[in-house]
């Protein structure tokens, strides 16, 4: 695989792993009255303020091949330091706040009486998720979504840490270009992935804000 | 429905909620200004705030969390579930079977494949309304439901709810910072104040002075130019041209005009006699309940003495035919 193709997957594999932990953690802070509620909320942010490289090493400390942790994971086929897996943590956990901030905002956009009314119906928390709370935050989920892949794409501290720059498997498109600038003829190969990584982020961008005003339409939020 | 209701609650802002009352009533009225905790106490009776004792008709409906409480709980704003049509909203309940006569009966069954973001303001909660009927509650819980409706709108919503409650047979509490609002309605109600209970009894006495704009809601069959047959009485009532089947009415309890003798030559077209049912009294006045047909009538204590009113005494109801306003069809 070329890096373009190991960023795609490792930013879809991440944002796809991290999906049902990032709602449940955006429930449980928009919907919950819990008194640890604020401590797991500053927990969650970390990785969105420490130097990306300090998140890699406590992620390279936590799945090291001599730890616990690290040999399980080895032992059932899937190594994580200096290995692909290792990426996909790696994006997933820096692009795990944002994810959930987003999916929050798209929780607290919906009228949590919506629930309520659809619990006095009858209808049990559980099935009310599916039926009311998932249907009017799909739209701000995939824009979630959008943006904590563009983050993911974008990672390099935390990644080159875990899981290193091994061409063909963990090197992603910005630890290419990092490879590039002191190679011969990099600099016209740092355009092209320079422009690529561009484009995508800017359609994830504007993917975002799509999904965004739709749902806020949805909602009616915009009337 | 036997209510009994013990509902002591705390919010973090400072206010308390310590309410009890006990009851047995078909609609029951919460009054009481902005803030007195009316809200709080009806989500406490739903189950939405945890901790009280609500007593339905001696089952304890306490440890039951809301989904199972099997209350219908319809709110100021409708909260229609926008991702829905309005036939998908009215069948989200698993307990509602097929439609029936409800849409029909709510006049909206026309409007079954709409989204609810191209209903009007009325046209969604009567949705709601229905949503929760066809959800085959137990108990019906309306908080403000038609807040914000012009007079005449207000009426015409009133009446529906009186016809609803007798064709579902619906026990009711409704909620409403105006009390003359839902006196028409409820029979028996609550006046909270500052979290507490300051007065409770048959729904007139909770009224405060000046309160007179009680309405009573009717419904009977048009029988002839501008004649509705209304429990056995034919009253002559201002309804549209055109109208007939049957039809709902709307009178205030302050155009009702009662006497010991029928008079002689007067204006008024509707002049029948009737039984005094009930005497209740509110802060500077008297309300005369009188069968039947089943009608409220505000009088001075006054009033009252001169014409030596008790319950089962023969009166003699006289009240114009424009007193009687057509509200809609049943």
């Amino acid at each position: 695989m070329n890096s373009v193709e190991i960023s795609l997957t490792v930013g879809v594999v991440s944002t796809v792993l991290s999906l049902p932990l990032a709602i449940a953690m955006a429930l449980y802070l928009e919907r919950t009255r819990s008194r640890v509620r604020h401590a797991v909320q500053t927990l969650i942010m970390l990785p969105l303020v420490l130097p990306p490289v300090v998140t890699g090493y406590l992620l390279l400390k936590v799945f090291s091949p001599i730890g616990p942790l690290g040999r399980t994971l080895a032992g059932l086929g899937a190594p994580v330091a200096f290995h692909w897996l290792g990426a996909v943590i790696a994006a997933a956990v820096v692009g795990f706040p944002l994810f959930v901030l987003m999916i929050a905002l798209a929780i607290k956009a919906v009228d949590p009486r919506f629930e309520r009314v659809s619990r006095s119906l009858g209808v049990s928390p559980w099935r009310t998720f599916w039926r009311v709370t998932l249907p009017l935050t799909w739209p701000g989920i995939l824009a979630g979504a959008a943006v904590a892949f563009a983050r993911g794409l974008g990672e390099f501290g935390a990644t080159i840490i875990l899981a290193g720059r091994i061409p063909g498997e963990t090197q992603t498109i910005p630890l290419q270009i990092y490879a590039e600038l002191d190679a011969p003829g990099g600099e016209r190969r740092i355009v092209g992935l320079v422009l690529t990584a561009c484009a995508f982020c800017l359609v994830c961008v504007a993917l975002s804000r799509i999904l965004d005003s739709w749902y806020r339409r949805r909602l009616e939020l915009d009337r | 429905m036997k209510l009994e209701v013990a509902a002591r609650l705390h919010r973090p802002g400072g206010f308390t909620l310590d309410a009890s009352f006990r009851c047995e009533a078909q609609t029951v009225g919460i009054v009481g200004p902005s803030g007195s905790g009316k809200s709080t106490l009806l989500d406490a009776i739903a189950g939405i705030e945890p901790g009280s004792r609500v007593v339905v008709d001696g089952e304890d409906m306490s440890p039951r969390p809301l989904h199972r409480r099997n209350v219908g709980y319809v709110t100021q704003d409708a909260l229609l579930f926008p991702h829905l049509d309005v036939r998908s909203n009215l069948l989200f309940s698993p307990r509602a079977g097929p439609l029936g006569d409800v849409p029909a009966a709510l006049g909206i069954e026309r409007l079954l494949d709409r989204m609810p973001r191209n209903l009007s303001g009325g046209e969604r909660r009567r949705v709601a309304l229905a949503r929760a009927i066809l959800s085959r509650p137990q108990l019906l819980l309306l908080d403000e439901p038609f807040a914000g409706l012009d007079e005449a709108r207000r009426r015409e919503a009133m009446s529906l709810l009186a016809s609803l409650r007798e064709r579902f047979r619906l026990p009711m509490i409704l909620v409403s910072h105006v009390a003359e609002e839902i006196i028409g309605l409820a029979e028996w109600a609550v006046r909270l104040e500052a979290g507490q209970v300051v007065r409770a009894g048959p729904s007139a006495s909770v009224l405060r002075a000046g309160e007179t704009r009680i309405d009573n809601y009717l419904t009977g069959t048009v029988v002839g130019d501008r004649r509705v047959r209304v429990d056995g009485i034919e009253l002559a009532a201002a309804i549209s041209p055109g109208a007939s089947g049957d039809v709902r009415l709307a009178c205030y309890a302050a155009d009702i005009i009662l006497a010991r003798e029928r008079p002689h030559a007067i204006s008024a077209r509707n002049c029948f006699e009737a039984v005094v049912r009930s005497l209740t009294d509110a802060e500077e006045m008297v309300i005369v309940e009188i069968e039947s047909p089943r009608l409220r009538a505000v009088v001075t204590p006054q009033a009252l003495d001169e014409l030596a009113l008790s319950p089962g005494s023969p009166v003699i109801v006289i009240a114009k035919a424009t007193a009687f306003a057509h509200v809609g069809a049943a």
